[in-house]
């Protein structure tokens, strides 16, 4: 079932600049996409539209048949975004407080919010830090917390905006491990990144943009062979499966 | 931006950090206006023995905030002279400072500490209160007064104080890279701060617009769970303490 869709998706910024362009993409419930591309493909531009950040300049992004554009807080709730640099997502100054933001702005009540609070920050592995404040977290904690912060908020799709960036070994872990324990239980994940290494065995469907334009989307054996046109690192050796890519032991 | 300490919330179990927040900006406010009033010196030792009793038992980073300041130390430091040379009086008893007056040094001294107990407040607030609960707090207050959107107020100030540490963790950190670059080699002082003030001005904006897009993200809204505060007997203990300093510079000339 298509859970959300984007028809003839264009943004062109004030100077002219195409971000992206007719854009068609339909998600499924469940899936895991990673969407790859070079830098200024065009990427994060289309992560902000799915979840009604940014206005289209032409096309529609529709969840569940609704146009995104009618009700954008909606979609926000329902379409979770974390951000490429967790730094600038953080509002709260203790870990809880920050997970406690989005469930506040939906005006739920404070006993809700603060259970909501718990099973985030338990989902992440990250309850025995509540009271810590989110700058003096490690790389892959703060990514933790950025996640939890849109979990606590029960999206049924969440984005990841290039969650590897500036983690090391460990952070990479714990990061993919967060990602694959949403995926197991239900949720439809979309991760954008360049560094298809570190995800791509875990995934079952490779979208890649190019100078705005989605130039190639299918399971990752059809499309990973042309990710290097595209300025997309193959990951791949002659003969290695893509199985063999995973990080986890 | 971890080693940043000034107007950060700094997590301990204290007294200080459990105090009902809308007791504390009420008892921080008090004193405020205390030092405003305060003339004579026993009025500043009065401010300077509460303030620096509540930094002890806040258990603030007394040292690491003392660093953070040097910034406002140049600002006392030219309230102080501005003060010394603007204020007609005797003049100093030493050679060399014509125009410098006692009367003017002593009013100097008193704006200057003026200036450090209003900072020493500020400090003792957002150290021992996390912003979404001085943003709560703040809103408290507002909502009864009729006409004012006293949740856009209170995000306002609320990341107003959260971008302050912000900038000052950028600007050490663009510092550095400057001076990586031989910046200390120019001599020009308005290239030196054309090529650290563009720059930072630059970086905040974008850091600024990041901000408003993740809050937009987790469904902004000003119409948010409302707060529930409890005052414990000690809480006002407290502002009766930060009352009775406000009474005593007012009522002993």
């Amino acid at each position: 079932m298509t859970i959300l869709e984007t028809q003839e998706l264009t943004h062109v910024f004030p100077d002219g600049t195409v971000a992206i362009r007719d854009i068609n993409l339909k998600v499924k419930a469940g899936e895991f996409i990673v969407l790859a591309g070079a830098n200024g493909s065009g990427k994060t531009v289309l992560a902000r539209h799915l979840n009604g950040l940014l206005q289209p300049t032409k096309g529609r992004v529709l969840l569940h048949g609704e146009p995104v554009s009618k009700n954008p807080a909606a979609a926000r709730r329902k379409v979770g975004l974390v951000f490429q640099d967790p730094d600038s997502q953080f509002v709260g100054q203790t870990v809880a407080e920050d997970v406690a933001f989005g469930p506040e702005n939906l005006n739920l009540p404070p006993a809700q919010v603060e259970r909501l609070v718990k099973e985030a920050l338990a989902a992440v592995g990250l309850s025995q830090l509540s009271m810590q404040h989110p700058f003096a977290l490690s790389g892959g904690e703060k990514r933790k917390l950025a996640v939890a912060g849109i979990l606590a908020m029960k999206p049924e799709i969440i984005i990841f905006d290039e969650p590897f960036t500036g983690l090391d070994y460990p952070g990479v872990i714990q990061v993919l491990e967060v990602i694959l324990r949403l995926h197991q239980a239900g949720r439809t994940i979309i991760v954008i990144t360049h560094e298809l290494e570190k995800i791509l065995a875990h995934a079952g469907r490779l979208i890649i943009l190019y100078q705005g334009k989605m130039v190639e989307d299918g399971t990752v054996e059809e499309v990973i062979s042309r990710s290097e046109k595209y300025g997309v690192r193959m990951p791949l050796r002659k003969g290695e499966k893509i199985e063999s890519l995973t990080w986890l032991k | 931006m971890v080693e940043i300490t000034f107007l950060r919330y700094i997590h301990k179990n204290t007294v200080l950090h459990r105090m009902d927040a809308r007791l504390k900006l009420a008892g921080m406010l008090v004193l405020s206006l205390a030092a405003g009033f305060a003339s004579k010196w026993p009025h500043y030792a009065a401010l300077f023995l509460v303030l620096l009793s509540a930094f002890l038992v806040a258990r603030l980073p007394f040292k690491a905030l003392l660093k953070d300041l040097k910034f406002f130390g140049l600002i006392i430091f030219l309230v102080l002279v501005v003060n010394a040379f603007k204020t007609p009086g005797a003049p100093f008893p030493y050679p060399g400072f014509p125009g410098f007056s006692i009367q003017g040094a002593v009013a100097g001294l008193r704006f200057a500490g003026r200036l450090i107990v209003i900072i020493m407040i500020c400090t003792i607030m957002t150290g021992t209160t996390s912003l979404m609960t001085l943003k709560k707090a703040l809103e408290w207050y507002l909502r009864p007064v009729p006409f004012v959107p006293e949740a856009r107020i209170a995000t306002m100030i609320g990341l107003t104080f959260m971008l302050i540490p912000l900038i000052f963790h950028n600007y050490r950190e663009m510092m550095n890279a400057q001076k990586s670059r031989g910046l200390e080699g120019r001599k020009n002082p308005v290239r030196r701060i054309k090529f650290i003030v563009f720059p930072l001005l630059d970086r905040t904006l974008r850091r600024t617009e990041e901000i408003v897009y993740a809050m937009e993200a987790r469904c902004y809204s000003e119409v948010r769970t409302r707060a529930v505060f409890q005052s414990k007997k000690s809480d006002w203990l407290l502002l009766g303490l930060c009352l009775a300093v406000f009474f005593f510079v007012i009522y002993r000339p």
